[in-house]
């Protein structure tokens, strides 16, 4: 029991690292219709940024938040140099495009930082006891961050004009226009906040996984099967979709195969779309000619 | 010419014929060592990567799960080899694996978008990374198997692997691999595949199910994927996890990208381009991940598409020059021959009884009935929203979402539980209101792709038939190069390429000009006398009376009335459907005589897509009136509001407006947010207006005040919870929240009931005599008539009449407008 208990903990750590990094994809995806494939290794950029700071005898908290600002500040001018100048609405050249960013975004971390594994400061240390178990405080720390990151989020889109708005375009960009809605500012305010969540993901990941140029790729194709599980375009069905994935792969890595963890939880995620293809929160659309 | 002809083979030829040149070159011993096992890598690569563009290309699949079947070949092979498997079987096991896998992906993916597919194809490229790694037994591991020799059992020899035959044999194979997509190019296979990813709804129309499709594309793609993997363990001699990473499916879309995703020579450079890219790296100097992603940055931007079809482009443009553009056929104009009637005792064709369609709560069509004899063409006609578009789609099987209810009887069997692609089948053909092309096909080959297998007789018919319809000069054309009614007419050629025997025709004649209208005619003319039953529906009445023998009326989803072309707008509910039920008469501001031009138009014409939608129109709006715009479904008012609003440019004429002029539009069918609440769609439009903080609280308070108590109760609500007159009304809040000078109504009585248009039709005479400038895009004459100052008519796209409600002669006329145009011609006259 205390085991479980144990590994349930773990796996919503898991997954709430999952849920941040998929509702910063879904957050970029719903205002600007592109699958932004690079918010890993542009986080990864920040966390880089933030230990070499960090080892300079800043704070860890404020090198926490350099991250999250050069994260977003490298997204930003990607987004601006590459992204924009394709037509709007292709959807597979900015996903393909946000690849390439990637490449070369993973590429330049091991030129100026190097290839060796380093250790991410974690923020908190110790354990928690419960009954006989011993839970690591990071990750109570971890659930508790992101907790507070998502009731952020959901206080930005259901309580602020500015959120009222973000919702509005990713509703209908046509309408939006007829409104005279600069879409372009919207984009740019949804580019920076979700690629701010996925720069919090990382620094509560890091110090569990230690520092590599490619850290971050597992945790994005996990956070990619927790939204298409959560349907995509639904902000809650990333979270929960992220949750399910991070406690099933937990689960399964403990119970059923170390080595097979990717298997049991994309095998989960493509059955539960071959049922439900628009995924657990996604909408249907009707199809009209 | 079919898929055998002469020019197809030589084109096929030129792959064997290149491998056959390199593997000489090879023997020859002129390229080291090295280089030479470079050029076989590069032989695997360029089948690996036709397998993917090809699928991308033809079936829109863009899949992420060839590593997966690269890597199924390679462990096929290396395994097989190492326990005395025949070469025989190797391939066939591995292809037959990779086949009934790909048939899986493809068939389950044609059920998701692009997206979700991405999501599929890289699950099963990760479980087969795991399984690689853990399956030690046969994998060997991170470790990797040897590659020994493979014999084969039918004595054609053994294949050692890692040696000179190795790279000569993959060398051959690609260019074998290159000729098979030759061949498959100008096949029905690809243009099936193309169809069915450019339009699959058109797709089902011909019979073309997209689900079988992409099963079959995608299980063919596997086949060569592991093909070059077997390939890949002979060239290499050794099979490891390192090769079939995701970083390969990354290269993939990279290659096929930068090649140009569904032509030959793109799989050859991209194969080129992941056998080659880390050497170009190291010689340039920069890390490899750099060098791919500049390129790939580079090609999106630069070069969309591709590098081959863009110097393809370059060499056309060079070429075109020299060559004449094929002359626009001249065609005579004389009207079209009498419609012939059908045969007194033709047996009954289709029968529809008591046909309801809904979308989630919303009915689109109930208590549809009505017969069809074979020979004989029933019009449906109604207002825009009258469920007609939905009845045809019953026809086809293409209501999508929707759920039906009701009966069809087709030629006595029982129609609504086929399925769509089967009626094509049934013998039902059907032509779309926008003509749905298949925009990546020819003129041709949009006819030919209904048939399975394309036969010569095939070909010869479809020549024939697009001579009649006129479009054999353009038979190598894409469907985009084609102005709107050429385009239209393709689509009618697709639907009578197997001569079916009932037609169903979604508004014809909208957009065509007057020439145009008349060939059309002729052609249904002649569908009559082959006897083919026509079921046609359009908001050009007098060219649709002239060739249906029979009109059955509709209006909010339900039939109203039936009866022949000649008298069935003398029925009053036919008439008042279109030109609206007696207003209650709105109570306007008084006029004095000096009002000021609020918005000019002068000169302005405006077409899109080869629809000209606007032409020579003047007006002026002049400050605190209410003018209506009125005219049938597509005569233009849209475009028009759009254009007065400021939003859209029209393509000749100008807009001047009186000092500052702050406007706002309400579109055709409200538009609102519907997730978003009551609050939340007015704050956003506040928000975009510029309007903040406290003055947008009180602005919030003015429009609360403003709505009706029912709503105002209801602001935390989501939009999608009201009433179609709730929303209307709230969509007019909404416009009203920038505080704008005019308001440009759109269409604000569709699809509600009389009561609420009584209602908002009350709140917009509010609003005028409060001083608001008001433009009404109304379908309704007699609506409009009711409640503005002055009234325009728009028949297709000009300035029928104009003039004021109170003015009596102009009631007549505008009436006459309203259905003929200016032209004085009686209605009867155009009934043949």
């Amino acid at each position: 029991m205390d085991q479980f208990l144990l590994v349930l903990v773990s796996g919503l750590a898991s997954g709430a690292v999952y849920g941040l990094m998929g509702l910063g994809l879904v957050i970029i995806y719903r205002a600007t219709d592109v699958v932004n494939f690079a918010l890993a290794s542009l986080a990864t950029i920040g966390l880089y940024a933030a230990l070499t700071l960090y080892d300079r005898g800043l704070p860890l908290i404020l090198a926490a938040g350099a991250a999250i600002v050069v994260t977003a500040a490298v997204g930003l001018a990607a987004r601006e140099t590459v992204i924009r100048p394709l037509a709007h609405g292709e959807l597979l050249s900015a996903l393909v495009m946000t690849m390439a960013v990637s490449l070369i975004a993973e590429s330049v971390i091991s030129t100026i930082w190097g290839d060796q594994p380093q250790l991410f400061p974690s923020l908190v240390d110790g354990s928690v006891s419960f009954g006989d178990a011993a839970i690591p405080t990071q990750s109570l720390l971890t659930i508790g961050v992101a907790a507070v990151a998502m009731a952020l989020v959901a206080y930005l889109f259901g309580r602020t004009t500015i959120g009222s708005a973000m919702r509005a375009v990713a509703e209908s960009a046509d309408t939006a226009q007829i409104l005279g809605l600069g879409s372009q500012r919207i984009a740019r305010v949804a580019w920076a906040l979700g690629l701010g969540l996925g720069a919090l993901a990382a620094i509560l990941y890091a110090p569990r996984a230690g520092l590599l140029p490619t850290v971050l790729s597992a945790p994005l194709f996990r956070a990619f099967a927790g939204i298409f599980l959560g349907g995509l375009t639904s902000m809650y069905g990333a979270v929960i979709g992220g949750l399910t994935v991070g406690v099933l792969d937990n689960l399964a890595a403990s119970y059923v195969s170390a080595g097979y963890r990717d298997t049991f939880v994309f095998s989960f995620t493509i059955v539960v779309l071959l049922i439900r293809p628009q995924g657990l929160f996604g909408v249907r659309a009707f199809q009209r000619v | 010419m079919s898929v055998f002809s002469r020019s197809n083979l030589f084109r096929a030829g030129l792959g064997p014929l290149a491998a056959v040149a390199l593997i000489l070159v090879l023997h020859s011993g002129a390229i080291p060592p090295f280089q030479a096992y470079s050029v076989g890598l590069a032989g695997v690569y360029t089948i690996l990567v036709l397998s993917v563009n090809l699928l991308a290309g033809w079936a829109g699949i863009w899949s992420i799960a060839h590593p997966a079947f690269f890597a199924l070949g390679a462990y096929f092979a290396a395994y097989g080899s190492s326990h005395g498997w025949s070469l025989e079987v190797v391939v066939l096991g591995a292809a037959g694996c990779a086949a009934a896998f790909g048939a899986f992906l493809g068939g389950a993916g044609a059920r998701f978008s692009m997206l979700y597919l991405a999501l599929l194809t890289l699950a099963f490229t990760m479980v087969s990374l795991e399984v690689m790694g853990q399956w030690t037994g046969v994998t060997g591991g991170d470790q990797g198997i040897p590659m020994e020799k493979l014999h084969s059992a039918l004595g054609l020899g053994t294949l050692a692997s890692a040696g000179t035959q190795a790279q000569y044999i993959a060398v051959g194979a690609a260019g074998v691999a290159l000729a098979v997509g030759a061949l498959a190019r100008p096949s029905a296979l690809r243009m099936r595949l193309v169809a069915a990813k450019s339009h699959p709804l058109a797709a089902r129309s011909v019979g073309i199910a997209p689900e079988a499709q992409s099963a079959l594309a995608f299980a063919v793609s596997a086949v060569f994927a592991a093909l070059a993997g077997v390939l890949l363990a002979l060239v290499v001699g050794f099979v490891s996890p390192d090769p079939f990473s995701l970083a390969l499916a990354i290269s993939l879309i990279a290659a096929c990208v930068l090649g140009g995703a569904g032509t030959l020579l793109g799989a050859v450079v991209g194969g080129a381009y992941l056998t080659w890219a880390p050497t170009a790296a190291e010689s340039v100097g920069v890390p490899q991940p750099i060098l791919q992603g500049v390129v790939l940055i580079a090609a999106l931007l630069f070069l969309p598409g591709g590098v081959v079809p863009f110097l393809g482009r370059a060499l056309r443009r060079l070429s075109a020059r020299t060559t004449a553009q094929p002359p626009t056929p001249v065609e005579a104009t004389e009207a079209a021959p009498p419609v012939p009637a059908p045969a007194p005792t033709a047996p009954e064709l289709l029968r529809v009884d008591d046909v309801g369609v809904s979308f989630g709560g919303v009915k689109a069509l109930e208590g549809a009935s009505m017969t069809v004899r074979a020979g004989e063409t029933v019009a449906i006609i109604g207002p825009n929203g009258a469920g007609k578009t939905t009845l045809l789609n019953v026809l086809s099987g293409l209501v999508g979402g929707g759920r039906v209810t009701g009966d069809a009887q087709y030629a006595g069997k029982p129609l609504l539980k086929s399925r769509s692609t089967a009626r094509r089948g049934l013998g039902i053909g059907r032509t779309f209101q926008h003509a749905e092309t298949f925009p990546e096909l020819t003129v041709a080959e949009n006819i030919l792709c209904t048939h399975r297998r394309v036969t010569a007789q095939h070909r010869a018919k479809a020549a024939e038939l697009l001579q009649s319809v006129g479009l054999a000069p353009f038979a190598d054309r894409r469907p985009a190069e084609l102005p709107f009614g050429l385009h239209k007419r393709l689509d009618l050629a697709r639907a009578l390429a197997e001569e079916p025997e009932l037609l169903v025709l979604d508004e014809p004649f909208g957009g065509l000009d007057a020439a145009e209208r008349t060939l059309l005619a002729r052609q249904i003319v002649r569908q009559q006398q082959r006897g083919t039953a026509v079921v046609i529906i359009d908001h050009v009445l007098d060219d649709l009376f002239a060739v249906a023998h029979r009109v059955v009326a509709f209006d909010f989803g339900r039939p109203v009335g039936e009866g022949l072309p000649g008298t069935i707008l003398d029925d009053p509910r036919v008439r008042s459907s279109y030109l609206g039920e007696g207003g209650d008469g709105v109570e306007l501001p008084r006029r004095d005589g000096l009002t000021r031009t609020a918005v000019h138009l002068t000169a302005i014409d405006h077409s899109y897509g080869g629809v000209t939608a606007l032409r020579g129109i003047d007006l002026a709006v002049a400050r605190g009136a209410v003018l209506g715009v009125v005219g049938a479904n597509g005569a233009g008012k849209s475009t028009l509001g759009q254009i007065l609003h400021g939003t859209l440019a029209p393509t000749e004429g100008r807009r001047t407006v009186d000092g500052e002029l702050r406007s706002a539009l309400v579109p055709e069918g409200r538009a609102l947010f519907k997730t978003l609440s009551l609050r939340e769609n007015l704050e956003v439009a506040a928000y975009a207006a510029g309007i903040k903080g406290a003055d947008l609280r009180t602005r919030l308070e003015q429009t609360g005040e403003w709505l009706p108590p029912r709503l105002r109760e209801r602001m935390g609500m989501p939009a999608a919870g009201l009433s179609g007159g709730e929303q209307q009304i709230l969509a007019i809040a909404r416009a009203l929240m920038a505080r704008p000078d005019l308001l440009i109504v759109d269409e604000p009585a569709l699809g509600l009931s009389p009561a609420m248009v009584t209602e908002v039709y009350a709140r917009l005479g509010r609003l005028a005599r409060e001083g608001m400038t008001v433009v009404l895009l109304e379908q309704s004459l007699t609506r409009a008539v009711s409640a503005c100052h002055e009234v325009v008519v728009l028949h297709d796209g000009r300035v029928a009449a104009q003039g004021e409600p109170a003015d009596p002669e102009f009631l007549a006329q505008a009436e006459q407008a309203y259905f003929d145009g200016e032209e004085d011609a009686p209605m009867a006259a155009a009934q043949g």
